[in-house]
């Protein structure tokens, strides 16, 4: 039995995606202040989890200094670390 | 003994059920205790009250403080020591500013230095509309 795969669509190679740019570094933002919880709180579900990389766009080294700015937010409760998700 | 001053940054929760001389006085203390230590105050910031996103010591209120400082390293141990052992104030956190938060920070201040408010546009000075001249008639 012969597998076939699905001919790439030509759209995709010609046009790629446009890759999403992450929010900081086109505001060329080089610290993230702790204390911004109404930013902060963007980027953090209802459930106050921190959002992943791949779904907000942000680069990797903003990513790293976005979290250490909610971690200190949480320990000064400007953030919860668990919040009850409205059911 | 360490001479490098370093600028710093504490953000504190008090007690929010104080009054506010006793807030003063907490914060007094913490002034003083930076002050003696070869220290010297930058800025302080008052938040005031703000409820807490999860309740500290069964509390659900507390009242913020930022204070920005510059001070030599060996400040900051008897600093959180004295943090610690302080029964009104909940939580503490101080870090160092760095060279970015600096950076940031500068350039913060330079834009709001460069854009200043724009003062209100005068009012120009109208005729009135109305004459009044003593004798004219009513038609």
């Amino acid at each position: 039995m012969i597998t076939t795969r699905k001919p790439r669509r030509e759209k995709d190679s010609q046009m790629p995606r446009k890759k999403r740019t992450c929010r900081f570094c086109d505001a060329k933002e080089i610290y993230i202040d702790y204390k911004d919880e109404k930013r902060l709180s963007r980027f953090v579900t209802e459930q106050g989890k921190i959002i992943p990389k791949r779904i907000t766009g942000t680069c990797a080294k903003h990513q790293r200094q976005l979290v250490k700015a909610i971690k200190r937010a949480r320990h000064l409760a400007m953030l919860p670390f668990v919040s009850d998700a409205i059911r | 003994m360490s001479t490098v001053q370093r600028i710093y940054e504490s953000t504190f929760i008090i007690n929010a059920s104080l009054d506010d001389a006793q807030v003063d006085a907490v914060i007094g203390r913490v002034q003083d205790l930076i002050v003696k230590n070869g220290g010297t105050i930058n800025a302080l910031n008052k938040w005031g009250r703000k409820r807490l996103s999860y309740s500290i010591n069964k509390k659900t209120n507390g009242f913020y403080v930022n204070l920005e400082f510059t001070a030599p390293g060996t400040l900051l141990s008897v600093l959180d020591r004295s943090f610690q052992l302080d029964e009104m104030i909940l939580r503490f956190l101080t870090i160092q500013l760095d060279r970015k938060a600096l950076a940031a920070r500068a350039k913060a201040q330079a834009e709001a230095a460069a854009a200043p408010p724009e003062p209100q546009p005068a009012v120009p000075a109208r005729e009135p509309l109305f004459k009044e001249s003593a004798g004219e008639a009513k038609s």
